[in-house]
Order: structure tokens, then sequence, then C-alpha cells
């Protein structure tokens, strides 16, 4: 039994089937890529998971728990933390503010002990504050500690980003594209980061990433989403040989129509992905 | 806000514990101090006239900063903060008539009830947002006026005079009412402006902050938004409650009049004039639209006296909400952060002097 299985997931918005029988499963320690055109679901199946969405049909498990109708911050209780794709960071607030917060769970006090602060409250924060700097260190992020995070980069807010969900102690990281937008040395780091999380942290990391170079380089296990369809899973050698994922990528094979017109703009656009691919 | 700010020059921290400190650095605590002590020394020169305005802002000051954590820091619109004073009024007075509660006992029942009411009140906050939720609030209001107004136990919103205060010996008569109250609220509000400020700077405080700023991420931090504006609705509501019994206790009666929607609105353009999401401001706010009203009161008096309008007309009750609301829109449209900001801005120029900020 894997650590999360997700079993025949089926999301339909208003007639149109946004994930159908989708089914994988994610063993501990692992790190799982999802990968697939643009449109094909991977989000949507993220959004699954942590709770934001629910599912039509079919079960998903992790652990012992049942995730297909839980809210996300009872997901996130459950031991599972995402970084979103388009950051959702508390812009206004600091990187220590934004990790803190991260804490909310671990910390337990309640309001009365919170309006008088000191004593049990004032230790309970410094405890965990001194977590946050834990992943502070781990992620390098010493230089920012109290900038608000609205006026950092876009790479470091993403690193941000990615230091908070791992701010949650969880036992799961979900991680929707991390490396979007950064250039070859900030996706250099942040292959890193996800190395050592899981090797330092003992993380399990589900990963959606377009780079697959990227992916094929660090995965133990890669699936391939295609119009809301599951169409292959693996080792990252089966699933770049796969004829139906090359041709999902290119274009190129039997099924699609070289003519239609939405399929051919799809494969330009990604031509030059599918070629790392074969490489 | 302090949460944001950057630590300067002078600050040798060397633990968390002291990361939490109120104060940046000690310079700050020692200006609090002096702050704290002119304020215990005004009544001395200030005229007791002018007292009676100080005590006024002190109590808006509750409400408002009540308002603030609603409003504020969370980003939930409440237009029905007069209507949360009132179930603290009413409900604090009634009970001190029953029980002969003394006045801290009324101010937390109060306090308690208006929290209570704020948390069912706060309810429709789970599934309607921003304007949407500003009119439920304004619904709330309205069946509070209809239901004081047809409750023979409240008098049906006519006076219900409210109890005699001693405290320490000390007994509320009407030379020295003003100056009584002066001390009696300006502990008050600092005790609930620190109540607040240890919430901020805890889990509770932040995760508010949280919802306002990006409900979704609050979510994936594990943040249940059900509890977090329930919390919210109920703090600010106890702060309005506390504000509603200390406003009955000083005019020495409840009337439904001092709990209307105009109430409401007042207190929310004090908390927007003074800026939202600013302690400082919570007090800043209802300091400006008072002093606005005497100012005002004062130009009637000198319009008046130049025989410009026909007999009959007062010119006060023309130009008071006329100038509230030239006000309210000026602020909205050249200065959204308040006068709060401007209190920033004048800090961090005192604190560079002679180095340009």
């Amino acid at each position: 039994m894997s650590q999360l299985n997700i079993e025949n997931v089926t999301l339909t918005f208003g007639g149109v089937n946004a994930l159908s029988g989708v089914s994988l499963h994610v063993p501990e320690h692992e790190i799982v890529s999802i990968i697939g055109p643009n449109g094909a679901g991977k989000t949507s199946l993220l959004n699954c998971i942590s709770g934001f969405y629910h599912p039509t049909k079919g079960s998903i498990r992790f652990g012992e728990h049942e995730l297909g109708r839980a809210a996300p911050n009872v997901v996130t209780g459950f031991g599972i933390a995402r970084a979103f794709q388009n950051l959702e960071l508390f812009r206004g607030l600091t990187v220590v503010e934004n990790l803190l917060l991260a804490r909310h769970t671990h910390i337990k006090y309640s309001l009365l002990s919170g309006a008088i602060f000191y004593g049990k409250a004032s230790r309970i924060e410094a405890e965990n504050r001194a977590y946050v700097e834990r992943i502070i260190d781990f992620m390098e992020l010493q230089a920012y500690r109290r900038a608000p995070v609205g006026t950092l980069s876009y790479g470091v807010q993403k690193r941000v980003e990615v230091a908070r969900a791992l701010t949650l102690q969880p036992q799961l990281l979900l991680l929707d594209e991390p490396m979007a937008g950064m250039n070859v040395e900030e996706k250099e780091d942040m292959v890193r980061f996800i190395l050592d999380i899981r090797e330092e942290q003992g993380v399990t990391v589900v990963l959606i990433e377009h780079d697959l170079g990227v992916v094929m380089d660090i995965s133990d296990r890669v699936y391939v989403l295609d119009f809301g369809v599951r169409i292959a899973g693996g080792t990252p050698a089966e699933v770049s040989a796969d004829p139906r994922v090359i041709e999902a990528y290119t274009g190129v094979g039997s099924g699609h129509d070289a003519s239609d017109p939405a399929s051919s703009d799809q494969a330009s656009s990604d031509q030059a992905s599918a070629g790392q691919v074969t490489a | 806000m302090p949460a944001t700010r950057m630590s300067q020059t002078g600050n040798y921290k060397t633990t968390y514990r002291q990361d939490q400190g109120i104060f940046a650095n000690r310079k700050e605590l020692i200006w609090i101090v002096l702050l704290l002590v002119a304020l215990l020394l005004a009544p001395l020169i200030t005229p007791r006239t002018m007292l009676r305005d100080f005590d006024l802002i002190m109590i808006f000051g509750i409400a408002a900063l009540g308002l603030n954590i609603t409003t504020g820091y969370t980003g939930l619109i409440n237009m029905g903060q007069g209507a949360f004073m009132g179930v603290g009024a009413y409900a604090g007075v009634v009970a001190a008539n029953a029980f002969n509660l003394n006045l801290f006992f009324a101010l937390l029942f109060g306090g308690l009830s208006a929290a209570l009411i704020g948390g069912i009140v706060g309810l429709p906050s789970l599934r309607l947002k921003h304007l949407y939720l500003a009119v439920a609030t304004l619904a709330f209001q309205e069946i509070f006026t209809w239901g004081v107004g047809h409750s023979r136990l409240l008098a049906q919103g006519g006076a219900i005079p409210a109890p005699a205060v001693s405290i320490f010996g000390f007994r509320d008569s009407f030379l020295t009412h003003n100056l009584f109250w002066y001390y009696l609220i300006l502990p008050i509000l600092a005790f609930l402006v620190l109540v607040w400020r240890n919430v901020l700077r805890g889990k509770h405080g932040r995760s508010l902050i949280a919802i306002r700023d990006n409900d979704r991420a609050a979510a994936a931090m594990g943040i249940n938004p059900a509890t977090a504006k329930l919390t919210s609705f109920m703090l600010g509501s106890f702060y309005a409650g506390v504000a509603g019994v200390l406003l009955a206790y000083f005019s020495k009666s409840v009337v439904i009049e001092d709990y209307g929607l105009d109430v409401g609105i007042k207190v929310l353009a004090m908390t927007i004039v003074g800026g939202l999401g600013s302690i400082p401001g919570s007090v800043f706010g209802p300091a400006f639209i008072i002093g606005l009203d005497r100012v005002m009161e004062q130009v009637a008096n000198w319009l008046g006296g130049l025989n410009l309008f026909p007999s009959g007309v007062d010119v006060a009750t023309a130009l008071r909400p006329l100038s509230f609301g030239l006000a309210i829109m000026l602020f909205l449209m050249f200065q959204p952060h308040g006068l709060a900001s401007w209190w920033d801005k004048l800090r961090q120029y005192v604190t560079r002097w002679p180095y340009k900020s």
C-alpha cells in the first residue's frame, strides 16, 4: 500500500470532464512527477488532493485518511502541504511571518493565553520561531527574513512558497510548477532543494513540472496526463519511451488528425520540450 | 504596522523572546511611557468641556479598534458596529440594574453578550464576501433597532437609566463627571489595546491577517477560515460591547438613538479615516471625526453671526454632515491608508533626521 492512493478519480465541471478515471499511487519517500500538456488536468488533480476541489467520483486515500470530501485546512492537518503554481503568499507580511503562519497547526494555545501572551504563548511562539529559522537556513532565505514578501523577486518568492509548505512539517509535499519562469541557475537551486527535502526531511514529493529534463532527472516515477486521462505511468525511462506520451506531446502518431488546428498548435509549442523526452 | 518594519539600528536582540517584544527598541518604550504620563496629566490643563470630547474619543476609540479587528485586520466589512455597541449597552445596563452588578462586571457582561451576538451575526461571513456581507450586517443593524423599539423590556428604545458608579471611594458627581470618566476609560482603553496587541503577535492575530490577505493560502496553512472569521467577529463585537456599556454609563442612560445605523457608519468612517489595520489609527480616527464636529460648530457659530442666512436656519445641522461626508471622500481619494500612514511617515522622519527618509 502506497502512502497516497488515488483510485478512479473523476472531476466534472458541468459536463466537462477535467479528470476521468485517474488512478495513481505515490509510495513513501519517492519523488513522483505528474506531467502533461497544458490543460491536461494536473493542477485539478492537485486541487483534489489538497481539498480545494472534491472529486465527483473515486477515492483519494492518504494513509488511513479519506481526502475526497475534506476541506483544505483538514487535509493540511493530515500532513499534506502544498506550494501553489501562481504565488499565493501573504504579500504584506514578512518572510518570517509567512513561515510562522505555516506553524499554525503546530502552535497550540487558546485565545485567552494569546491575549495574556506572556508565559505559555510566548514560549510556544519562540519554539516555533526557532523551527522557522531552521527552514530559513535550509532554504537559504536568511537575507530576506524581514522583507515583506511582496517586495521580493519572483524567484525568491517561489522559494518562499516552497519554504512555507515545508514549514508545515508535512509527510507529503505537493509542488505545482516550482520552477516555472526561472532561469537555469535558479532551477538548479530548486532541484537541489527538492532533492534535499526528500533526503534530509524524509518527505514524499509530488511534483508538477513542464521542464521534462528536470522531471526525468529527479523523479522515481512519472505519470502522464492528457485531456484528464492518465495515459502512462512508470519509471522515467519507461515513460519517455511510451508511444502515447510522444503522441500527446508532439501530436505525431496514429490517433490525432494532424490537420486539427488545436492539436497542431499544441504540437508546435511543445516541440522543444518533447525533444528532451527522447534525448 | 510594526510587524512589517525592518529592524533598525539600536536593535540588539539576541533571543526570539526579545524579538517578540512590542517595541522595536528601548526608545519606543520610553516614548510610550511618556505618552501615558502626558495623558494622565492632560486633564490638569484641559478645560472641562473639552474633557468630555476626550472621553468620547476614547469610547469610540474602543469601538473603532473593535471594528478594525473585523474590518481592518480580517477584511470583513461590518456596518453594524453601532448595533453591537447597543447589544453591549443594553445587556450591561439591564443586567447591572437587575443584579446590582458593579461597573466592571457590567462591562464584562456587555462585552460577552455582544461577542455572542457577534458570533451569530458573523455566520453569514462564512458564505458572503465584501459588499454582500456589509448588507448582511446592515440587516442586523435594522433588526436590532426594530427589535429594541418594539420591546417592552427595553422601554421601547426610551431611556433606561444606568446605575451610578463609585470606584475606590470616588464618586461620579456633576462637577467631576468628565474627569471621573477620563481616568476610568483611559486604563480600559490601554488594557484593550494591550490585549489586541498581544493577540496580534500570536497565532490568532496572524491567522486573521492571513484570511484577509489570501483566504485560499490561509486554508492551505491549516487555518480554519470559519473559526478565524467568527473569532474576528466575536473579538470585534466584544470591543464594541465594552464601548457601548461605557457610552451608556457615561451618558447615564441607554437610548436607542445612540446605537443606530448612523453610529455604525460613523465608527466605520473613524476606522477608515484613522487607517484600516492600525492600532494608533483607531484613536486618530475618532479624534479627527469628533474634532471635526467641534470645529464645524465653531464655524457655524461664526457664520451664524454674519447673518448670511435667514433666521431659523441652523447652519451647524447643515455643516456637520456636509463636512463629515467631505472628509471621508477626501480621505478615500487621497489618503486611503488614513491618518496612521501620516503618523508612520512622521515617525520615520523623526527617527532618521537629519538624514532623508
